[in-house]
């Protein structure tokens, strides 16, 4: 047991010894509502912290919870067993409801949209009086009642709310788990890479939206019965930024980081008491002070627990890079265009790459190279045209789907999340159709050494390789490698044609985009160079490098 | 004659609208970050406006207007505050991050207001006078004019700024290459605490006309700065032109709909076509859709 472990047992013992023996009911009170906001802020950890997105509804689940509650509760008399499921169910639902329009935006217009769906909600609360109770919402909420036993203020409240947040803590918990929490970091860090390696952001980003709108409903129906009145308020900026606020401050990752926000939030105004209004003045200032100084919050300021060694135990198998990739399939582009406002990027490319085959392309500046690695691998659409994988068609397949039909590539810089270990890379590209097992293929990429370091403290050249390792991890049947030997050394360079000869006579087919015809010319197959938007010729290395034109338009000498 | 009112009531207002998104959009260039204390910047030019006119003498009717270079000033230096605390030391970080330190700036703004004043509603003095004038058999009231009017020298005095002086023409730079800007000698930091200081000194001068009639609350900042985050959605991300356009078509949508049915009724509609637009086009109204290199 480390010492964190050992700190959090007994700062949460010392916590329910106080709850229990010392604290008074007002005491009680701020604890009980310490346990709701634990409740929203693992919900908004979800959205804000894993998937990355700024939301700014969280504020209105919370009160959309509150007001389902309120509303059966203090009107139709409804029983808490099935007011607080509903709860749930509404803030999800009216979550779901907009994920259709909103989930597609990026940064800012994520947040312009969920901020006007909170302001859309609120304006319905204030104005809808005969349902809502109008600004000033509904009294008489009745109090927590389960199978006929009527749950008190004071401390069966306290612990009925916390066993909820326990609750919580668990989905938490088991939602997040050590490959969710890599794949969420991929595609928060580089969401280029997300889906070139088989995970859907969109699934991801859908699933984190549903679960902190169902955990803001879930905080916000307890709320109701704590206060035993529903308010406008509820629904209002202030509970969004009071969210915010504790997860920026206690960390908005982690179970202990909602805790430590929302204890702290919650007893904040009492230890400033002596600003009386001005406290909230006092709450912003920390706001900020914590996202310009500890951007991962208190949390991240802790000693971490050391990241549990995962290196096996097993004897080091005689496997090679060939045995590790072992499919290989035929990638068919057809008469592939694509424009881009008035450039004409891609015009009618042709190109077939075989199992076995190390494709070479080079080409000039802005000959469309990275635009046809783009449309082959799903990253972009092409305007016309068809490209097959393996004899099926994956024109219009995007690309999550078609990483995980076998074409995996790498990227002209490197994407790789710079807090994620080399190992959490390799296995994020790994999913339950690809077995290869991470320390042997990193052993193969001799990348064991760098297996725990996160990917931001190594070397450019190591990164490429990382790049690389990822992409075959996938256990592709198709690689397409985009300028892998940029900014490496020669030697560097050597090292990666030589893995590439030796995953193509593994039978993979590779396309590998690079300017440095020299790099490419051992071990190419064929070589196939760009110009304008147009394959000007292909055909074997020597063969390509001697056709007038290519000499013409690459390397700029006019023939004889 | 109701439809010259109405008319002229949604120039008002979206000339107001208008400063506010302007200045949204000027930080938006130099930065690239969304400024979200911008909601409380009109806020602040408005309860600056209502502190200042305690100053001035009650009985003989000074004009608020004499009021604005105080107000500008204000506010500017509220603009530089936000660009030296919220914005300077974190962008190199994610979006995001600003995002959240200006929310907090905007909370201590909102909050600081609140424990100041009160969370009562305050009007500011009118601009030149309250009142009708009678032109060609049409009451006018003379605030409207004032608005349209100050706005307009305003936007006037911004685009002479941005399109004759050589200061306009690092603005431009910045706002469209700041990493070549640099690279010629243009000092970035300096342009963008302007930027700041401008767009923010453009909201407080929008908070002195809209709160005499609108009234102005320590609240109020948040559908502020959804009207002008909707603005610059119709009119384009960063375009200065859009933005003021924008937000007349936002006036005038909001003072039609209230004129056949209510105040909140246009507003909930507004944030649900706000909802609706970005189902169908997610990059904005005219905005293009942006290429991330791989």
């Amino acid at each position: 047991m480390n010492s964190r472990k050992t700190l959090i047992i007994f700062a949460g013992g010392g916590l329910a010894i106080y709850a229990l023996f010392f604290a008074s009911s007002y005491d009680q009170r701020l604890l009980t509502l310490s346990g709701v906001y634990v409740i929203l802020v693992l919900g908004y950890q979800f959205i804000f912290g894993h998937a990355g997105a700024l939301s700014l509804a969280q504020g209105a689940f919370f009160g959309v919870g509150a007001y389902t509650s309120g509303i059966l509760g203090s009107l139709h008399g409804v029983e808490f067993l099935l007011t607080f499921p509903l709860s749930i169910a509404v803030a999800a639902a009216i979550a779901a409801l907009v994920s259709i329009p909103v989930l597609r935006l990026q940064t800012h217009y994520f947040a312009l949209a969920t901020l006007a769906l909170s302001q859309l909600l609120l304006l319905i609360a204030v104005n809808w009086e005969p349902v809502t109770g109008g600004a000033n919402g509904l009294s008489g909420v009745p109090p927590v009642t389960l199978l006929g036993w009527q749950l008190s203020r004071g401390l069966p409240l306290l612990s009925f709310v916390w066993i909820i947040a326990g609750l919580a803590m668990l989905i938490s918990y088991w939602q997040i788990n050590a490959a969710r929490k890599a794949a969420f970091t991929v595609m928060r860090e580089t969401p280029l890479a997300t889906a070139a390696f088989g995970i859907d952001s969109s699934i991801l980003r859908f699933q984190a939206f549903i679960l902190s709108a169902a955990f803001g409903g879930a905080a916000g129906a307890l709320f109701v019965h704590t206060n035993r009145v529903v308010s406008p308020e509820t629904l209002g900026f202030g509970v969004m930024i009071t969210c915010l606020t504790m997860t920026v401050v206690g960390g908005r990752f982690g179970i202990l980081g909602a805790v430590i926000g929302a204890l702290l939030l919650t007893h904040l105004p009492e230890w400033f008491r002596d600003l009386q209004e001005y406290y909230l003045v006092a709450v912003g200032a920390l706001l900020l002070v914590t996202v310009v100084f500890a951007p991962n919050g208190i949390e991240g300021l802790m000693p971490m627990g050391r990241p549990t060694q995962k290196l096996s135990t097993k004897p080091a198998t005689d496997k090679t890079v060939e045995d590790v990739a072992k499919r290989g399939s035929e990638l068919i582009a057809t008469n592939v265009s694509k424009r881009y406002g008035g450039v004409q990027a891609l015009n009618s490319v042709s190109l077939r790459i075989q199992p076995g085959e190390i494709v070479g392309v080079i080409g000039p500046n802005g000959a469309g190279k990275t635009t046809l690695a783009n449309i082959l691998t799903g990253s972009a659409s092409s305007d016309a045209g068809s490209v097959t994988l393996a004899g099926r068609d994956i024109t219009r397949a995007p690309a999550h789907q078609i990483a995980r039909q076998g074409l995996t590539r790498t990227f002209q810089t490197p994407q790789l999340p710079e807090n994620l270990s080399v190992r959490d890379i390799i296995e994020t590209a790994q999913s339950e159709f690809s077995t290869a097992n991470t320390d042997e293929i990193l052993r193969q990429f001799n990348l064991l050494t760098f297996a725990d370091m996160p990917c931001g403290t190594i070397a450019h050249g190591i990164r490429r390789r990382v790049e690389v390792c990822r992409a075959v991890a996938a256990r592709p049947g198709t690689l397409v490698l985009d300028e892998p030997g940029a900014g490496l050394s020669p030697e560097e360079q050597n090292e990666i044609g030589a893995l590439c000869k030796a995953l193509a006579g593994a039978g993979l087919a590779i396309l590998l985009i690079d300017h440095n015809v020299e790099f490419l010319r051992p071990f190419a197959t064929r070589i196939v160079c760009m110009k304008s938007g147009r394959i000007i010729a292909d055909g074997s290395p020597e063969e390509t490098l001697a056709n007038p034109d290519v000499r013409d338009a690459y390397f700029g000498v006019t023939t004889l | 004659m109701l439809a010259v009112q109405l008319l002229l009531n949604a120039l008002s207002l979206g000339a107001a609208y208008a400063l506010v998104a302007l200045g949204f959009v000027l930080v938006l260039n130099a930065t690239t970050a969304v400024n979200f204390a911008h909601g409380e910047s009109v806020v602040a030019g408005g309860f600056a406006a209502v502190l200042l006119a305690t100053l001035l003498p009650t009985d003989i009717g000074i004009p608020g207007l004499i009021l604005l270079p105080g107000i500008l000033v204000i506010t500017a230096a509220l603009g530089l505050a936000i660009g030296a605390l919220a914005y300077l030391p974190i962008r190199n970080r994610p979006p995001v991050s600003v995002f959240v330190t200006t929310i907090a700036v905007g909370m201590i703004v909102a909050n600081g207001l609140n424990a100041t004043f009160g969370a009562a509603p305050r009007t500011a003095p009118p601009l030149i006078g309250v009142g009708t004038i009678d032109m060609i058999g049409v009451s006018i009231s003379r605030q409207s004019i004032a608005i349209i009017v100050t706005a307009c020298v305003l936007i006037g005095g911004l685009a002479i700024v941005l399109q004759r002086t050589q200061l306009g023409r690092q603005f431009r730079a910045c706002a469209q290459d700041p990493e070549m800007a640099r690279a010629v000698g243009i000092r970035l930091t300096r342009i963008t605490l302007l930027s700041f200081a401008l767009g923010t000194a453009f909201a407080g001068a929008a908070g002195l006309l809209l709160a005499h009639q609108f009234f102005i609350s320590p609240a109020d900042g948040a559908p502020l700065i959804l009207k002008a985050y909707i603005a610059v959605v119709i009119g384009g991300w960063g375009s200065l032109r859009g933005a003021a356009i924008g937000a007349f078509l936002i006036a005038a949508f909001e003072v039609g709909v209230a004129a056949i049915s209510s105040q909140p009724l246009a507003e909930g509609l507004l944030y649900g076509i706000v909802l609706l637009v970005l189902f169908v086009r997610p990059q904005g109204l005219f905005g293009e859709p942006q290429q991330v290199r791989a």
